[in-house]
């Protein structure tokens, strides 16, 4: 099951990347799906972070979490460095589970 | 001031991005690990997907325990994107032949992508600096795995040092960087919120797939836009 999911991930990835080095896409697609196609890895990734802020294992965030992500997005909006965005919502969610765990 | 080889200069401009594909890489092997995944499953993740965010996306997956057709769906949707970028760097490959056209798809990422863009918007074509900054950053996130997976189990209790968020901090971070217009944080928004709403019903498994493709319409149907 996990090896099908890994093989089967493996080649639709790399499907994908060798597909437009071969072939030529049409110079101008349609606006709409063009404009579709634009906005779809930051809806797939902001999908991905979603559920891990505001309900992380099922149940409503106890607040770390979603603080953790307001300190990422201000970190970030500010000083554009993805790494310094990081460890702040690292450090963030650490502190604050380690203080309402006390 | 002398001109650096197309290598040397791959190495001496992207060493800050090989550096955060490290420290990204390392709580992928842990996070890994600790989801309960064998390490040469792992290690086979960053060998042959070798996509940051799918990897992530299918651990979280396989946690949920979804079935593999929807952990390939998955992945595929995360993936997409890479169709804009190849094509985008298509007409600087065409002198190469089809077998190395296909060697540098395999390594192709968005960190590849961006950095061989502004390399060519110099009026510079050597590939030998896609080349090395592509493998480069391959080799750094298969390291950056071993190490993550070695150190995995002595981490302990992940969640109190806030290593399972290292992730979500980081999709969060790619997603704010992206943000050229406000269209795109509404789409995010409305991405994350359906996601998070799906999760919160018991449907974790299909949340990403569907709040991911249905979240663009918001602007697929909009008024005409001059494109980016």
């Amino acid at each position: 099951m996990i090896w099908l999911a890994i093989a089967g991930s493996a080649v639709v990835t790399y499907a994908v990347r060798a597909f437009a080095f071969r072939v030529a896409l049409p110079r101008s697609l349609p606006a709409g799906l063009a404009r579709y196609l634009d906005a779809l890895p930051a809806a797939i990734i902001a999908a991905l972070a979603g559920p891990a802020v505001l309900v992380p294992g099922g149940t409503f965030t106890r607040g770390p979490e979603a603080a953790a992500a307001i300190v990422v997005i201000a970190v970030v909006a500010w000083r554009r460095n993805l790494l310094a965005g990081v460890l702040s919502g690292v450090a963030t969610v650490a502190l604050l589970r380690l203080v309402l765990a006390a | 001031m002398r001109r650096l080889s197309p290598q040397r200069a791959a190495l001496a401009e992207g060493w800050p991005v090989l550096a955060t594909v490290v420290v990204v890489g390392i709580p992928f092997g842990i996070v890994a690990r600790q989801a309960g995944l064998a390490p040469v499953e792992i290690v086979a993740m960053s060998v042959f997907v070798f996509a940051g965010a799918s990897q992530f996306a299918m651990v979280q997956l396989f946690r949920d325990g979804a079935a593999w057709p929807v952990v390939v769906a998955t992945v595929l949707l995360i993936n997409l994107r890479h169709l804009l970028m190849a094509a985008a760097l298509r007409p600087y490959f065409e002198r190469l032949s089809v077998a190395r056209r296909l060697a540098a798809a395999y390594v192709l990422t968005d960190e590849a992508f961006a950095m061989a863009i502004s390399w060519f918007r110099r009026g510079r074509t050597e590939l030998a600096y896609y080349a090395t900054f592509a493998v480069a950053l391959y080799v750094c996130w298969n390291a950056a795995t071993l190490v993550g997976l070695l150190a995995g189990p002595s981490i302990g209790e992940p969640r109190r040092l806030g290593v399972d968020f290292a992730i979500t901090a980081t999709f969060i971070a790619i997603v704010v960087l992206g943000v050229r217009r406000r269209s795109d944080a509404l789409v995010a928004i409305a991405a994350a919120l359906i996601a998070s709403g799906l999760a919160y019903a018991g449907a974790s498994v299909v949340a990403v797939v569907t709040a991911g493709a249905l979240a663009p319409l918001l602007v697929t149907f909009g008024r005409e836009r001059t494109a980016p």
